[in-house]
């Protein structure tokens, strides 16, 4: 059985004509000048209803998840859209993929917000945590050299918060506070499933296999994908257990339509505008200083990947980063990774990049009817 | 000129100091780039002081331990490494990143600075004066904003490319992030605390400086009790490496007139 998670960016579609050309990036230094909130306020409305159906055509669970200050996500605030999820839906979960808990100033914001979420779903709340994209130190002004620190200190800080009776006193390196008392306190217990959606550095999927966190491989190849999931696997085997499928997860964008052509010359323009609009970063914002560990970017220098952003729909296809055909395809490519990965949770886009509404509905309705059958028996 | 490479244990700190000349003492703090080498400015320099050129923690050789997080913690590691070279009082120059620390220096320990030279000093902030944001910019499009003539900034690239030399930029660019990524490149609290700077200051500034315009050479001139100030035409904000001559002339006069 695979959890189906129907995820969304809330990405910013309208980029001026001369994008490509003119602008280095759409993260950071890209002018909120050109975003309307008038045509905003219609998006908005769209992508939430997108959701909704999502709930209504069978998926266990929807997706949010935070990014500050881009055309690649409006949603600064992933809490705020599953409290609206939340009150115009029954059964699915509402995932929070996550809250990048050290850009926050004061985790106890995070662990209330989810909490009460958790009250107000009657449960439903799967709460992730990551460590942000390193554009968002510089959009928001936190040091990225203290960005792993802060991480593990403020899960530490909202774990104790949940599970803990209060007051306790907290007294780290970057938090303290003295009185810890959360209202409301979480309605799943011990607490909300906390989920790790990363990119992988060795040292946090370690410590995410430890604590059984879910991993979700994000946007990347089926190479690296598979890299990091084995790295998992092998942690929690180190950690003394075997990772169940529950606790594998993959985000992948995807589009399914009645054939193969046909699906991949509708996807291709919208899985191009994710590549190389919404994730156009340079290196300097992507990686800013300290952000990573020198082990980590040795290893990357030296795998020498080609940016994604550089590839043509083609690679994009055949290195796994898209996954895009007639419902058989579909169906069969998933089987295979099911069998490569073993996964258990499958996150899906439906509208991904610049797509419009009418396609994103019947992807969905194509991949909820005729894919995801397959992996619930 | 001859000098030599040493690397000592500064408060259990392993520091890496270049030193050559004869002289009254120097301590040149370097900037945020170039930590390591031995450049003509210092040989310039060497020719009438004893120069000390210590690489900063998280630079060149010097370790970075964990609890170096700020300027202040430099400080105090500046004043371990004078003890154990036996310097009572020196005279003390730094350039950008180094000139803050070196500000930094003299306004807590007056009696241990001899006479302060403050080349480009980062450490302060001049509202409505935009600086170089070197965080939002690649390393190559920074160098040609530390130099009027942006010819002049090849002496500063690494001699060999490769893995081992980006990791070695990173890891000092993480060093510069944690001292000052917030706030960016100054101690709120320095330009109050400049009164207190008994030394006698030489301020010297780049005309063209782009990096951290002149206008903060003209702070810091007006905020420590009689400082003078000089500017250097042709010359953007790494004076030392772009125009060393009249650099080294303004610098061995002013440090040079009380001897």
């Amino acid at each position: 059985m695979v959890q189906f998670f129907y995820f969304h960016l809330m990405p910013w579609p309208h980029l001026p004509a001369d994008f490509d050309r003119r602008h280095e990036t759409s993260w950071v230094t890209f002018s909120n000048q050109f975003y309307d909130p008038q045509r905003g306020h219609a998006l908005y409305n769209e992508y939430l209803d997108e959701m909704e159906y999502a709930e209504a055509l069978g998926y266990d669970g929807l997706g949010v998840n935070e990014h500050h200050q881009n055309a690649y996500g409006t949603m600064p605030s992933p809490n705020l859209m599953a409290a609206a999820l939340i009150r115009r839906t029954q059964r699915a979960k509402i995932a929070i993929l996550g809250n990048a808990i050290p850009l926050r100033d004061h985790p106890l914001r995070i662990a209330e917000e989810v909490a009460m979420l958790d009250v107000m779903s009657g449960g439903r709340v799967i709460s992730g945590f990551v460590r942000g994209i390193g554009c968002e130190y510089l959009s928001l002004g936190v040091n990225p050299t203290d960005s792993r620190e802060r991480f593990y200190e403020a899960h530490d800080l909202i774990l104790r918060a949940w599970t803990e009776p209060g007051p306790f006193c907290f007294e780290g390196k970057h938090y303290q506070v003295r009185y810890a008392n959360i209202w409301p306190r979480p309605l799943q217990q011990p607490h909300p499933p906390i989920w790790l959606p990363s990119q992988g550095s060795t040292e946090t999927i370690r410590w995410g296999a430890q604590r059984r966190y879910p991993f979700v491989s994000v946007f990347t190849s089926f190479a690296q994908t598979k890299r990091l999931i084995d790295e998992y696997k092998a942690a929690a085997e180190t950690a003394g257990y075997t990772a169940p499928p529950e606790q594998i997860g993959f985000a992948l964008p995807t589009y399914v339509a009645e054939t193969d052509a046909r699906a991949r010359d509708e996807a291709k323009p919208h899985m191009l505008w994710l590549f190389r609009r919404g994730l156009k970063i340079p290196p300097h914002f992507l990686l800013p200083p300290g952000y990573i560990t020198e082990e980590s970017l040795r290893k990357f220098l030296a795998a020498g990947l080609r940016p994604p952003a550089e590839m043509s729909f083609e690679e994009l296809e055949a290195g796994g980063y898209v996954l895009v055909g007639s419902a058989r395809t579909v169906t069969d490519r998933l089987k295979e990774i099911e069998r490569q990965l073993g996964f258990g949770l499958f996150i899906g886009g439906g509208r991904t990049g610049d797509m419009p509404h009418d396609k994103a509905l019947k992807n969905m309705e194509l991949f909820a009817r005729e894919v995801m059958p397959h992996f619930k028996q | 000129m001859a000098h030599r490479s040493e690397l000592l244990s500064v408060a259990g700190v392993r520091t890496h100091v270049l030193r050559g000349g004869r002289g009254a003492p120097l301590l040149v703090l370097h900037p945020e780039l170039a930590a390591h080498r031995w450049f003509p400015y210092h040989d310039a320099l060497a020719a009438r002081f004893q120069v000390f050129a210590p690489d900063h923690p998280g630079f060149g050789e010097t370790e970075r331990p964990e609890w170096i997080t700020g300027v202040d913690d430099l400080v105090f590691h500046y004043v371990d490494l004078l003890n154990v070279l036996g310097l009572d009082r020196v005279a003390i120059l730094g350039t950008s990143l180094g000139g803050w620390i070196a500000a930094e220096l003299a306004v807590a320990h007056p009696e241990r600075t001899e006479r302060l030279v403050l080349v480009g000093a980062a450490g302060i902030k001049v509202d409505g004066v935009e600086r170089f944001d070197v965080f939002r910019h690649p390393i190559e499009e920074t160098l040609l904003h530390l130099f009027h003539d942006p010819r002049r900034a090849a002496q500063l690239l690494p001699t060999e490319i490769g893995a081992e030399v980006i990791v070695r930029g990173y890891h000092e660019a993480a060093s510069l992030a944690r001292l000052s990524w917030n706030p960016y490149l100054y101690n709120p609290k320095l330009e109050r605390r400049l009164r207190r700077i008994a030394a006698p200051t030489l301020v010297l500034w780049g005309e063209n400086d782009t990096f951290l315009p002149p206008a903060y050479g003209e702070a810091y001139a007006r905020l420590i009790p009689g400082a003078i100030l000089q500017t250097v035409p042709q010359c953007g904000h790494f004076v030392p490496f772009e125009q060393t001559e009249p650099f080294a002339r303004h610098v061995t006069q002013f440090l040079g007139a009380a001897r």
